[in-house]
């Protein structure tokens, strides 16, 4: 079964955005300010440090599910301050 | 005389037929203590019925129940030794898959195997694998333990199973729709992230509290509750959810899963464990488990009445405050493909948070109106988050 574009993307898709500490390479979208998708691919997650060290901690415990990086949080608010990542909300 | 609209300004919805297929992966079937009395237990799953016993050597074992002589339902014979024996003719079938023994026969046949599923017995619950390329479960692919659930500082498991009539594509929506907890559930979701990594999705939402629910019984204040939840795999969703009230927090894991019987029903089942603690012992914590079993409870048959007359869509019409239905169905596409055909996009990460501001605002007006009026609406009170 093929599973069908977000209709949400067709006026306003995700563009790239590099991590300023890694540099790993993800796409972005930004809807507000305070809301933020994010499509990381294998070469990004590898990247990643914070993923890594939480990789790393999780061994310890089982669960071990990684909610973000705050580097690359960063990273995405500043390509919209930067005028790199447009809102949404604002176009 | 209304004129007919231009078809091509009406919105379709869209559907497939639900896929014919059944998931791989790790399928929860119940508790332990459920099938491991020396008897055989019969299983409707995966369009197929099978059998479940605990042979004399200790192991749960899962064969299709159909004796492959002449077809009796081995989930009616009886275990004998390390084997269920057919209640038709006394064929002997072992945990492998393989007929020891035919007690009028010189000799069994050698070669004939039925079919197996791999079993996983783990905090006192009973998985197996369910694979239609028949291949053995991969190392990598588990499901967590739950140190609570082997803990006497925590309650035994409190656990609930019903049918529910529908393809399980909609409870796996669940995972991503932020605004049915509101409307649904009686919930005032404050935050809300969805992430989804090779075979987990991960909904994490913290919730406030909708004061025009009235307290829960008892006069007991709940100020809000935080919930991380993952699906490990197509069918089973682990809950860390933490209840917050005025007296302080109690830290509670529900379990969330299903096993399909066929493409258009499964078996919903959910569990719930509680953390004792000096303000909860153990009477009290086994009730307060018991009281949020039923919480949960209401909060499903809540879904099952929308499940039980909505239609099914491929092309949901989404706002910017839904969550994402789409990536999240590219999420699921990998259970239903060959291992061969799971695609990046299947299992990259994606994580999308949802700016909650413009629902607050909708949500609080609307309590504030239900207070103002003096209105209950009929939602059901303080269940779980995640389903």
């Amino acid at each position: 079964m093929t599973v069908r574009p977000d209709n949400r993307l067709a006026d306003s898709p995700m563009v790239h955005v590099a991590c300023r500490r890694c540099s790993a390479n993800v796409l972005a979208r930004k809807s507000t300010w305070e809301q933020t998708s994010v499509q990381w691919d294998a070469m990004s997650v590898a990247r990643c440090e914070q993923r890594h060290d939480a990789r790393a901690l999780c061994a310890l415990d089982g669960r071990g599910i990684f909610l973000g990086c705050s580097e690359l949080t960063e990273s995405i608010l500043c390509a919209v301050s930067a005028g790199e990542l447009a809102l949404v909300d604002e176009q | 005389m209304t004129t007919p609209q231009d078809a091509e300004q009406v919105r379709l919805i869209e559907a497939q037929a639900a896929p014919t297929r059944f998931a791989r992966g790790w399928h929860c079937l119940g508790l332990i203590r459920d099938f491991g009395d020396g008897t055989p237990h019969s299983v409707n799953a995966f369009g197929q019925k099978l059998v479940v016993f605990r042979s004399g050597d200790g192991r749960i074992n899962v064969l299709d129940a159909y004796c492959r002589h002449m077809g009796g339902d081995l989930s009616q014979g009886t275990v004998k030794g390390d084997e269920v024996a057919c209640p038709f003719h006394d064929w002997r079938w072992g945990g492998d898959g393989r007929c020891k023994q035919v007690p009028y026969a010189r000799r069994a046949p050698r070669l004939a195997r039925t079919a197996t599923w791999p079993t996983l017995e783990q905090d006192g619950m009973l998985f197996i694998w369910n694979d239609p390329e028949c291949k053995a479960p991969p190392q990598d692919v588990t499901i967590p333990r739950i140190d609570g659930a082997s803990s006497d500082e925590w309650t035994d498991w409190h656990w609930y199973t019903t049918v529910v009539k529908t393809n399980c594509r909609e409870i796996i929506d669940n995972v991503v729709d932020m605004a049915h907890f509101f409307y649904i559930h009686g919930t005032m979701p404050t935050h809300f992230k969805n992430i989804f990594e090779g075979h987990t999705a991960t909904q994490y939402m913290t919730s406030g509290s909708r004061p025009d629910l009235g307290d829960a019984e008892g006069g007991v204040k709940l100020l809000g509750t935080s919930s991380l939840a993952s699906y490990h795999g197509p069918s089973f969703m682990i809950d860390d959810l933490t209840y917050h009230y005025d007296h302080g927090d109690s830290q509670t894991v529900l379990i969330n899963c299903h096993y399909p019987i066929d493409t258009n029903s499964f078996v919903l089942q959910y569990g719930i464990i509680v953390k004792k603690s000096a303000e909860l012992p153990e009477e009290v914590a086994v009730q307060t488990a018991v009281a949020l079993g039923d919480f949960v409870k209401l909060g499903f048959e809540q879904d099952v009445q929308i499940w039980r007359n909505k239609a099914r869509i491929d092309n949901p019409l989404l706002v910017e405050e839904d969550g994402p239905v789409y990536q999240l169905r590219r999420w699921y596409e990998q259970f239903y493909v060959d291992v061969a055909d799971v695609t990046p996009d299947m299992v990259d990460r994606f994580e999308f948070e949802i700016d909650t501001t413009r629902p607050r605002e909708a949500w609080t007006k609307e309590v504030q109106d239900n207070i103002n009026a003096g209105v209950v609406p009929a939602v059901a009170r303080s269940s779980g988050p995640s389903e």
